[in-house]
Order: structure tokens, then C-alpha cells, then sequence
């Protein structure tokens, strides 16, 4: 017994060390990118010997890179908004009436997931050629809506199905309508599920390239300037660049993590 | 009461089938109809620059006696095929120890297998060209260490980086369902199996791991699936030699503005995704995994 249990222990170590090693590859070529971002040569490269703030100078004054990165955080904006827009009325009614076909519809739903983006990209852009003035802001934003509808939807139909519906049979029963119910009761209630969902569409949309670079005509989302930029020259500044959004997305996803965990206390603590 | 409610539940079904109808609409023009105009298109051709819209399996011919995208398929299948079974030996013993030893410490875990994720593909491959490059960080460590004498030229622009880019960006995908279906597995199976005398490892290979299959099959798919249609990693990290099917596409379409005969190559991507996908879900319930 006690030999399975020092035999327990070292597979133990053993499992705790490979993790360690798998961590270390998920986040090696991230750290590599922000280190570079602070090595003055102007061909990033080892060994690191002079370190400078100035890239994040440079690119945080280039105004391509600053138009294109708002191009993105509009797009990403609009994609992530129209996406969970459309998805909670369908998540609702999915999680919550019993509809025909439903199996059906649920794999309809969750089938641009497993299409390519580069496909999608392509047939977007057949589809797209003919209208005027679609390709460029607008199209990128339909592209990455179809993209995230799938996830949005999903997210939200998950958190509904294991919502209390008692809360709403009380409202109900309480008097109160639809409408009221639904703003008052589901929707705050939905919030953390809702700030998930737009969170995962907004982080897509941001980073996607392919689907973006087939429909988005003359104008150009970061992806697309930093795929641009590669072709030509290697230059810190997209490692400075990196380093920010890195930084601001890492920063995003915990706060929300707080945020949520909060909220999830706060009701336990109401509750009690 | 009880026939208020049913009776209000079968009204109320009549008019809730509207609220997904925005969604349906959406997907029907933006997603069905592009990828029928792509079908459309794979069966016309082109002919001294203009499009001859004309039904015919000219592309599907040209395709089958083309040795350079045959190739491409094939490397594209293969690539596909050993990113995907790297991924899941490399994730199942890290949703094993997030699911199973990582105690308070869970959710920080999961989020960091999730957090390189959420930087952009052309990021992520960026890095991996600065870390696998002739002169990039590992080749630098690995001469002025002293291990190996010349810097290794195969690192980068070579089938291997591809699969090196692909697995790095896929392996979430795999760690995450594998830990969805781990953490379905009781501790209490696993102690009972040890009471019963099997070895850690044991209980491990004959307990957790085919409960853990419906995870396992999901990871393996999309993986499989994703890296099948994956554009950017074999661009930046392949090289121009050795293309994927992906890259033919996009070739097609940019270079030689053939439309018709990148849609055909993008139809046979898709039914093969499309075989995979149904072949699947033959034998594991939808349910099951999501």
C-alpha cells in the first residue's frame, strides 16, 4: 500500500513536471514576442543586448498600424454586438420552448464552425462582388458575425439550459409580462453569460485573418496589416504592438473572470 | 392548473419559433448561400480571363491530373492526420492533471491553456518564426550552447514548422473537450478501481481513459478538421515548397485568378471536412460532448 502510494507520488511529479514543460511551450513563443519588443536592434534576433521603450514609441505613432488597429476594434465591436443580438433570442427559444426539429437546427447553427475560414472567406467574397461598396468595413463585419454567430449562440443556449426557471414561472406568476420578465428577471441574470459571449466574438473578430483579408476590399484590420508588414520586413514594432493588445486582452479576460465570480458570489450571498 | 400551463406552453410554441428566424436568415444568405455560390462556380471555368459559365467537371478533371495539388492534398492529409494524434497524446495527461491534481489552483490553470488563444493566428506564427528561424532563437541557443555546431536549416519553412505552428495553435482544442469529459469522470471510480487492486496505471487506461472517448473524438475532429483548413501557419511557417491545400487555394484565387478552380479545390476541402464530421456523429451523440 504504502509502495502504490510513493509510486502515486512520483507518477505525480512526473505529471506535475510534463505540465510544466507543456505550459512553458503554450507560452514561449508569447514571451518571445514581448521580449523582442524591448531589443533596440532593428532585425529582432538574439542575443538580447540593448533595451529600449522605443518600439512601442514608434508603433503607437504609425499611423498606419493606429488605423488599422481601429478598423479592428470597430469591427470587433459591431461583429461581437450583431452576433450576441442575434443569438440570445435564438439561444432563448432553443434552451426554452420545445420546437421541431431542434436537433436540426442546433447542427445548422453549429455548422460554420467546422467550415474554414478560408472558404467562407472565398464564398463570401463571390457572394459580395456584385453589390457595391459591401466588400471592405462592412463585409469584414458580416464575415466575422457568421464566424461568431455559432460560439455566441452556443455560450448563451448552455448557460439557458441550466438557468432556474423557477425565478421566471415566479415572475410570471407575479404578474409580471414577457417583455418585463425578460428584461427584469433573464436578462441580468444572463449577463455573465452575455459578457462571455461577446468577450469570445469580440476576441475572434480581433485576431481573425483569412475570412477578413478575402472581404475587406481596400481597407485593412490589424491581422491584415501585421500579414502585410511580414511580407516585407521583420520589425519590432509589430512585436510592440503584440505586447499591448497581449497585454490588454490578458488584463480583459481577468477582470471579467473577477467580474463574474463576483456576481456569482453576490447572488449566493443574496440567496442565503 | 396542469392544463392552463400546457395549453399556454403549445400557444406560446406557435409564435417562439420566430426568434430564431433572424439567426436562420442570417446564416442562410451569409453562410449558405456563399458557400453555394462557391459549388456554383467549381463547375464553371475559366477561359482567357473570363468566366465561362458554362456546367462542366473541366476543374475537377484539371485537379485529379494536376501531380502538384495531388500532392498537396495528400501532405495536407498527412500534416492534418499527425497534428492531430500529437495533440492528443500531448493533451490528455495536461486536462488529466488540470481535471484531476490541480486542486484550487483549476480554473487559473484552464484559463492559461486558453489565454495564447486569444492572440491572433498571425501572431502566434510570427513568434514561431522568430523562434525557429535560421537565426532565430532556438537555432542561437542550440549553437551557443554548444549542442549542435551549425544552425539546423529544417527548422523553419518545412512541413515540420507547419506542424510545429499547428499544433501549437490546435492543442487547446484538444485539452479542453478531453477535460469536459474527465471532469465527468468520478474520483470515486477511480479510488474503486485502486481498491480493487489496479495499478495507477492501470485504472488509468482501463477506467478513465475510455470514458474519456466522446472528449477525445470531438478534440480529434475539430483538430483534425482545422488543421485540414488552416491558411495561415503553412504560409508563414511552410514555406513555398512543399504547399498545402489550403495554400493551393489561395493560389488559385490571388495568382493565377483561376475563381472556378479554387472553388473546386475549396468544395473537395469542405466534403471532405463534411465526411468526417458525419462519420462522426454516427456513433457519439451530439449531446454527449457539448
Amino acid at each position: 500500500m504504502i509502495g502504490a502510494e510513493r509510486k502515486a507520488g512520483r507518477s505525480g511529479w512526473a505529471l506535475g513536471f510534463y505540465t510544466a514543460l507543456i505550459y512553458g511551450f503554450f507560452y514561449l513563443p508569447i514571451v518571445t514576442l514581448i521580449l523582442f519588443a524591448f531589443d533596440a536592434k532593428e532585425v529582432p534576433g538574439l542575443p538580447l543586448k540593448d533595451l529600449t521603450l522605443g518600439w512601442f514609441a514608434a508603433a503607437l505613432s504609425d499611423r498606419q498600424l493606429l488605423a488599422a488597429l481601429s478598423t479592428s476594434v470597430w469591427v470587433a465591436l459591431l461583429s461581437a454586438s450583431l452576433a450576441v443580438l442575434l443569438a440570445m433570442p435564438a439561444a432563448l427559444a432553443l434552451a426554452w420552448v420545445r420546437l421541431p426539429a431542434k436537433p436540426a437546427i442546433l447542427g445548422f447553427i453549429i455548422a460554420p464552425m467546422v467550415v474554414p475560414h478560408l472558404v467562407l472567406g472565398l464564398g463570401l467574397l463571390l457572394l459580395f462582388r456584385p453589390v457595391p461598396g459591401i466588400l471592405g468595413v462592412a463585409g469584414v463585419v458580416i464575415a466575422h458575425t457568421t464566424l461568431n454567430l455559432c460560439y455566441a449562440t452556443m455560450i448563451l443556449y448552455s448557460h439557458l439550459l441550466g438557468f432556474q426557471r423557477s425565478l421566471v414561472e415566479a415572475a410570471r406568476d407575479l404578474g409580471a409580462s414577457e417583455i418585463r420578465m425578460f428584461w427584469e428577471v433573464v436578462l441580468p441574470l444572463s449577463a455573465p453569460a452575455i459578457l462571455a459571449a461577446f468577450l469570445m466574438s469580440f476576441t475572434l473578430s480581433f485576431g481573425e485573418f483569412v475570412a477578413a483579408w478575402f472581404v475587406a476590399g481596400f481597407e485593412r484590420t490589424l491581422p491584415i496589416e501585421i500579414w502585410a508588414w511580414l511580407r516585407h520586413i521583420l520589425s519590432p514594432k509589430i512585436n510592440a504592438i503584440a505586447t499591448v493588445i497581449v497585454a490588454v486582452s490578458v488584463a480583459m479576460t481577468i477582470l471579467a473572470q473577477l467580474w463574474i465570480l463576483r456576481r456569482r458570489n453576490g447572488a449566493r450571498g443574496g440567496a442565503a | 392548473m396542469l392544463l392552463r400551463r400546457r395549453h399556454g406552453t403549445a400557444s406560446r410554441d406557435k409564435h417562439k419559433v420566430s426568434p430564431i428566424a433572424p439567426v436562420l436568415l442570417f446564416q442562410t444568405v451569409f453562410f449558405v448561400a456563399p458557400i453555394g455560390i462557391l459549388f456554383v462556380y467549381s463547375f464553371w471555368r475559366m477561359q482567357d480571363f473570363r468566366l465561362i459559365t458554362e456546367f462542366s467537371f473541366h476543374n475537377y478533371r484539371e485537379m485529379a491530373n494536376n501531380p502538384l495539388l495531388i500532392k498537396a492534398f495528400f501532405l495536407s492529409l498527412r500534416v492534418a492526420l499527425v497534428v492531430t494524434v500529437v495533440c492528443a497524446v500531448l493533451a490528455f495527461p495536461i486536462a488529466y492533471f488540470i481535471s484531476k491534481k490541480a486542486g484550487r489552483w483549476k480554473v487559473a490553470c484552464l484559463v492559461a491553456v486558453i489565454i495564447p488563444f486569444w492572440t491572433s493566428f498571425v501572431l502566434r506564427a510570427y513568434a514561431w518564426k522568430l523562434l525557429l528561424g535560421e537565426r532565430g532563437v532556438i537555432n542561437t541557443g542550440l549553437v551557443s550552447t554548444g549542442i549542435i555546431e551549425a544552425p539546423l536549416s529544417y527548422l523553419l519553412y518545412s512541413p515540420f514548422a507547419t506542424a510545429i505552428g499547428l499544433i501549437y495553435g490546435f492543442l487547446p482544442f484538444m485539452v479542453m473537450p478531453i477535460y469536459t469529459s474527465l471532469e465527468k469522470v468520478k474520483d470515486s471510480w477511480i479510488d474503486a478501481a485502486a481498491d480493487l487492486g489496479a495499478s495507477p496505471a492501470r485504472a488509468t487506461w482501463e477506467v478513465t481513459l475510455p470514458l474519456c472517448i466522446p472528449g477525445l473524438v470531438v478534440g480529434c475532429v475539430f483538430t483534425f478538421i482545422f488543421a485540414l483548413g488552416e491558411y495561415v501557419i503553412p504560409a508563414m511557417l511552410g514555406g513555398g515548397k512543399d504547399l498545402l491545400m489550403a495554400q493551393a487555394i489561395v493560389l488559385e484565387f490571388e495568382l493565377s485568378q483561376n475563381w472556378p478552380g479554387g472553388a473546386a479545390i475549396s468544395v473537395v476541402l469542405l466534403a471532405i471536412v463534411f465526411a468526417v464530421v458525419a462519420a462522426v456523429l454516427r456513433w457519439v451523440k451530439m449531446e454527449e460532448v457539448l
